[in-house]
């Protein structure tokens, strides 16, 4: 089977564009997880998203040149410690494991929440990250089929 | 009553799909509808009629008694996350049994042995 890299030039055209758009509405969902539906869970998914709409439309070869796959892999297994770093500081500034330690802001603010935002920032890594990994390591597979051995 | 009932109807057709199916794929399918009926009856325990969701929207004056039970839905938030690793999991397994056997029908997939 011929491996083409990516898919047609209409394609590769509006992905150029809408990656983007795609990251930057992750990054507004993982920001205002607190004030509106979403948070760092669907925010981090959307991030994936956007580099699974790369890889798709431009191939698995051109992704491995655009992204650092290794320094997404590091950023995946920091965040579970930076996700335990927040809340160890806040049980020495607070009082109790991931207790409230960055002063309130006023209410419908988007710095308002204490650690809550640190904490969905994290997450949105961790989950961006991961999944993207789970699937590009899924892609690496060949499903070429041959004769049986 | 009836909305239950449904949840477990769409319990039986992942059970259904695991059950009679031979392809590997749909058998994937299938434990995610299983999965998908569990959390959406989950999330109907929380739900009141008549109620709105549990977030405070600016200008807009709500009382919490108006609002769904959130925390199953913060179950069911890790409950998908979990899902989520099972069926990557299970995708990988079955790209494994593919380039082994050259198939996803499993009556075809016999040879246990190395």
């Amino acid at each position: 089977m011929n491996q083409q890299a990516g898919m047609t030039l209409i394609v590769k055209t509006v992905t150029r564009i809408s990656v983007w758009l795609i990251l930057l509405y992750g990054i507004y969902i993982i920001l205002h997880g607190h004030l509106s539906p979403g948070g760092g869970f669907a925010g981090g998914v959307i991030i994936a998203l956007a580099f699974l709409n790369v890889m798709l439309a431009f191939g698995r070869d051109f992704i491995k040149n655009w992204l650092n796959i290794e320094m997404l892999h590091d950023i995946d297994s920091s965040s579970a410690t930076m996700f335990l770093a927040v809340g160890i500081l806040g049980m020495a500034f607070g009082g109790s494991f991931l207790a409230n330690f960055i002063p309130h802001g006023t209410l419908f603010n988007l710095v308002s929440s204490g650690t809550i935002q640190v904490l969905n920032i994290v997450i949105g890594l961790k989950v961006g990250m991961g999944l993207f990994i789970v699937v590009w390591a899924l892609a690496l597979f060949h499903l070429d089929r041959k004769e049986l051995k | 009553m009836t909305v239950y009932l449904l949840c477990f109807t769409l319990l039986l057709v992942g059970i259904y799909g695991i059950i009679t199916k031979r392809d590997l794929v749909r058998i994937i399918i299938s434990s995610g509808i299983m999965g998908y009926a569990v959390n959406l009856l989950i999330v109907l325990f929380g739900y009141k009629n008549g109620s709105i969701y549990a977030i405070f929207i600016k200008d807009t004056p709500v009382s919490p008694q108006m609002m769904v039970d959130p925390l199953p839905q913060a179950l069911v938030l890790t409950s998908i996350v979990i899902e989520l690793g099972t069926t990557a999991m299970l995708v990988a397994l079955a790209v494994r049994l593919f380039e082994k056997y050259q198939t996803f029908d499993i009556t075809k997939i016999r040879r246990l042995s190395g």
